[in-house]
């Protein structure tokens, strides 16, 4: 296995072909016809993420690059921006703001102050064309960018146009602009266009190529293109190897980069992506404001982090720990003080303050209510949602609204007993009010209280048979339920992979979930084992794939 | 000597300052002096836009509702959820009894209406249309000479920017969502005022095209091996790409004058982030507006605007609950006989579709006004929100779209196919689409009495 593995190794480094498929498919089996059976196919075309971008463009080109544009609104589907996303295109006026935007980056990266830090060779004359110049910015960059070596003709089309544009406004840099925008707005970068090969340990079946492996890895723990040795892990064939992706998850999750990966992740996830649009009445909560919000979303991102990342803690005590972060308009909507010098400061919210598990904080209790009330209901769709992988049905069309009555006066669990003594409403009310009704003591923004319209707020619910009480009751009705951690296998898997889960694949995620009980819970250890595990690079094959052409001619790469 | 001009041979000479030649693509219509009538002065251009608010109008459950006037034809009575449109009452027609028909499949609740009317197909599932939406082939017919093919825009201030246009049905437009916004896309960088006497081609535009050509050098090596639904999404992209070809192509045109083209001045001030219907409405007028503007400058012939989406966020400044849960929880007033606060709401929310047709009957344009030169197309999700009902959903058509439109009518049937009114307003504003919709909903017969 090790002999065949380095064959396959020396194979692909001394092929001159630079293409990532070409190169996987030909290495594996030297001069096998690329057409009919043997032919590599593409699993996926699955468009980056804002965050994706933001981190790849920050990652090349420095963190100094301003990025300043709409993205494309991204679409959830089975819990994750991840999956939906997978299905998404770019429509012209997203193309329109993609443009604009890589123009603006390649002006930044490549302006008369920068570019000679960035461009690996100088041009033999700075005021016209070096096509050998442009050729190892195009292969050093494009690789970087579409996350695998280009093909010739993918370079040489803009070689060509660096060519053209330096002579026309007679400068070397100007000519780059051009051939850099052209790859910032290349379908190739803007969408993960995952490929797989024949297997050469397993005739007939397929695998995933190199370079997608080292996409896959890079974008579930870093959110972000692969790197320098990821890419060489690809080109040596070394992530086909247990050892070699070992070796890669090693380095991934001890990278500083991992927090990112991970955040991204819990965005994601926790649907913390809603918080950008969040309004609330200002007549109502006059409090809420753009920097509340935003502080909102990065407290709970904080405590996450912080909890399952930095402490390795267990993933359920995210619903039972007082520990957080807050800073000052935070503090204000807590009512707690504030006393720290600098923007963000450790906080233990006493048990008196009902405030315990990322459920009580601000970003889950305001995003999930109205304009200018709380909503059991929403909370409680988006609990057994989000924590559990269980989506609630919409409400049938043809519900008789009219015996449901109004009620201006009292709490709102009047209202929804309304609701759920309606048998058009019941079935889903009756399973989605409790978790919410618990949460009451929180109003639309997460502020505490415990009366409404003068009434006292009655916070006990029956959770199928369960009888809990209060925020506290549901943090520890939550942390002992089966479900929630296998929830959490279900979507880091669905999260890296990018598509929705099929039933086949429940016996894997069982095994994923015993396997993440077994070892206490540690978030970073499940994504390891997920991404360890053969699944996480099996091939799904799509419908109407068809078998590439052989590849055009291809050339060296310049490096 | 050159004996040919090509692309970068026209680049050197404007780059090198001398020749302005421009050896471009002819475009197929040309615009004469003022820059909205043909060569031949026969016409000005027809503009098309819809116009989507959220959460219908109001049933009076025991018979009637709070829209739909009791008489058909020209000279209907203005009903009290329609107010606004009592200024402009003989430009707008009215659409009622036109249901979805959903042939089996759920009425996916605040989406299947819409989706009907856009796309002509009942939806599968809430998250995606199951069809291209009808706007595009407006856009594809009439809207490729200017700078934007279609403006998408959303006033509403919620949740997640919202548009309904789309042409794969799964990817959708993403709006302006703020006066700014809109004025930065319509009249910042890359506008070129056709009233200028000082025009000149814009060099950089070239290189921008030469950009867009290495992308599209690859497009068969990209496309091999690609799955049925991984190359819908690539064909999208490619279409983006075209678009924004034709885009910087239309810049390279010297523009015709436009007399009614007043450049705006930019907005001062941020909107605010509120989604209570002052501040939607408010939004709503400062965003028409500009759109206004941007028509009569001729930047753009198609625009799809959003007022409130589907289950609408939008509340009155104070009030607990918002409209779309008040339009359910809300009992039927005994006296009254309908739902006294939700109908006063719809009445509110119906005010940023007259503040829109207001703004474009306010812009001169030839012989009458801009509005005269246009057709908007409003509806919403449902009819009866309460009942999450999509028979009867409100439609109108707004403005004359070059006299071609018999406005001012009131059209009832007993429950035809909401597609007849979207093959109706393709037909007016001259998309060549002869048929619309899928199954019950498909539609060859346009609602005629409104076709000059």
């Amino acid at each position: 296995m090790r002999a065949a593995v380095a064959l396959f190794a020396l194979a692909a480094v001394l092929s001159d072909c630079g293409c990532g498929i070409a190169a996987a498919a030909g290495a594996a089996t030297p001069g096998a016809p690329q057409q009919g059976a043997n032919a590599p196919i593409k699993v996926a075309v699955r468009r980056i993420t804002e965050s994706q971008y933001r981190h790849t463009i920050a990652d090349i080109f420095g963190m100094g690059i301003k990025i300043n544009s709409r993205f494309e609104p991204e679409r959830r589907d089975d819990g994750l921006l991840a999956v939906g996303n997978s299905d998404l295109s770019l429509t012209t006026s997203g193309f329109e703001q993609y443009f604009a935007l890589a123009a603006s980056i390649a002006a930044q990266a490549l302006g008369d102050n920068q570019a000679a830090a960035i461009v690996p060779c100088k041009p033999s004359n700075p005021a016209g064309a070096d096509d050998g110049c442009a050729r190892q910015f195009v292969a050093k960059y494009g690789e970087l960018l579409f996350r695998r070596p280009l093909t010739g003709p993918e370079v040489a089309v803009r070689v060509r146009a660096a060519s053209a544009g330096a002579i026309q406004a007679g400068d070397f840099h100007a000519g780059l602009r051009l051939a850099l925008t052209s790859m910032l707005v290349a379908p190739e970068f803007l969408f993960r266009i995952e490929t797989a090969e024949p297997d050469p340990a397993m005739p007939g079946k397929y695998r995933l190529d190199a370079y997608t492996k080292a996409s896959r890895l890079s974008f579930l723990f870093w959110d972000t293109a692969p790197d320098a040795e990821l890419l060489e892990a690809a080109r040596t064939g070394a992530i086909h190897t247990e050892s070699g992706v070992n070796d890669q998850l090693a380095r991934l999750i001890a990278s500083p980069r991992y927090e990112q990966g991970a955040r991204a992740f819990f965005v994601d996830m926790l649907q913390l992506d809603g918080i950008e649009n969040l309004v609330k009445d200002p007549a109502i909560y006059p409090k809420f404001n753009q920097s509340v919000a935003d502080g909102a979303k990065e407290q709970t991102l904080r405590t996450t982090i912080d909890l399952l990342i930095r402490q390795k803690r267990d993933y359920r005590d995210l619903f039972t720990s007082n520990e957080t972060f807050i800073n000052r308009p935070l503090a204000s909507v807590y009512k707690v003080p504030f006393g720290s010098s600098g923007d963000w400061a450790a906080y233990t919210f006493a048990d008196s303050s009902e405030r315990s598990g990322i459920l009580t904080q601000v970003s889950f209790l305001s995003l999930f209510s109205h304009p200018g009330t709380s909503s059991p209901t929403k909370r409680g769709i988006k609990i057994y949602e989000i924590f559990r992988c269980e989506p609630t049905p919409n409400p049938p069309a043809d519900v008789d609204f009219s015996k449901v009555k109004d009620s201006t006066q009292g709490t709102v669990r009047g209202r929804l007993l309304d609701h759920m003594s309606n048998n058009g409403c019941t079935v889903c009310h009756r399973r989605s009010d409790p978790p919410g009704l618990a949460l009451e003591h929180f109003d639309g923004l997460g502020q505490l209280r415990t009366t409404e319209n003068g009434s006292p707020i009655d916070v006990s619910a029956d959770i199928r048979g369960t009888k809990i009480v209060g925020a506290q009751g549901l943090g520890n009705f939550l942390r002992n339920d089966p479900r929630v951690p296998a929830c959490l296998v279900r979507d880091v898997y669905a999260y890296g992979v990018g598509r929705k889960i099929d039933d086949r694949e429940e016996d894997y995620l069982a095994d994923q979930a015993r396997a993440f009980a077994t070892h206490g819970y540690r978030v970073p250890d499940l994504m390891v084992q997920i991404a360890a595990s053969p699944e996480f690079f099996e091939v799904v094959i799509p419908k109407g794939a068809m078998p590439v052409p052989k590849p055009a001619n291809t050339t060296a790469q310049a490096r | 000597m050159r004996s040919r001009f090509d692309r970068r041979s026209v680049l050197r000479g404007i780059l090198g300052g001398s020749a302005v030649y421009m050896a471009l693509p002819v475009l197929d219509r040309f615009l004469d002096g003022n820059g909205v009538a043909y060569a031949d002065g026969a016409k000005l251009p027809v503009r098309f836009g819809t116009y989507f608010w959220g959460l219908g109008l109001t049933d009076t459950p025991a018979g009637g509702t709070r829209w739909v006037p009791t008489k058909t034809g020209l000279g209907y009575e203005v009903m009290p959820e329609l107010e606004f449109l009592r200024p402009v009452q003989d430009k707008v027609s009215v659409f009622s009894g036109f249901r979805a028909i959903p042939d089996g499949r759920a009425n996916q609740v605040h989406w299947s209406g819409h989706a009907s009317i856009l796309s002509g197909i009942a939806p599968a599932s809430p998250l995606a249309f199951d069809g291209p939406t009808f706007d595009t082939r407006i856009a594809d017919a009439i809207g490729g000479n200017t700078r934007y093919k279609v403006v998408d825009i959303d006033a509403s201030v919620s949740r997640k920017p919202v548009s309904y246009s789309s042409r794969d049905g799964t990817t959708f437009a993403s709006p302006e969502t703020t006066p700014l916004g809109l004025y930065t896309r319509l009249f910042a960088s890359g506008f070129q005022d056709p009233n200028s006497d000082n025009w000149k081609p814009d060099p950089s535009i070239m290189l921008r095209q030469s950009v867009l050509s290495a992308v599209k050098d690859q497009r068969a090596a990209l496309m091999a091996g690609v799955g049925k639904a991984d190359q819908a999404k690539l064909d999208q992209y490619f279409t983006s790409v075209r678009e924004m070809e034709n885009q910087l192509s239309v810049q390279l045109q010297k523009p015709g004058k436009c007399e009614a083209c007043v450049v705006p001045a930019a907005p001062k001030d941020e909107a605010a982030r509120s989604a209570s219907i002052d501040v939607v409405n408010s939004n709503t007028k400062a965003m028409a507006k500009l759109l206004a503007m941007g028509l009569a400058c001729n930047q753009t012939r198609v625009f799809n605007f959003v007022h409130t989406a589907g289950s609408s966020e939008t509340y009155i400044a104070g009030q607990s609950k918002i409209y779309h849960q008040i339009t359910h929880d809300e009992p039927t007033d005994a006296q009254l006989g309908y739902q006294s606060q939700t109908s006063k709401i719809a009445g509110m929310v119906m005010q940023g579709f007259g503040a829109l047709l207001a703004e474009m009957n306010a812009v001169k344009e030839g012989n009458g006004t801009l509005l005269d030169h246009m057709l908007v197309m409003g509806f919403s999700d449902t009819g009866y929100a309460k009942i999450h009902s999509i028979d009867n959903i409100p439609i109108f058509l707004a403005g004359g779209a070059g006299g071609k439109h018999k406005a001012g009518q009131h059209i009832h049937t007993a429950g035809d196919s909401v597609t007849r009114v979207s093959l109706t307003a393709m037909q007016l504003v001259g998309a060549p689409v002869g048929e619309f919709g899928t199954g019950t909903m498909k539609t060859s017969r346009p609602v005629s009495e409104v076709m000059a």
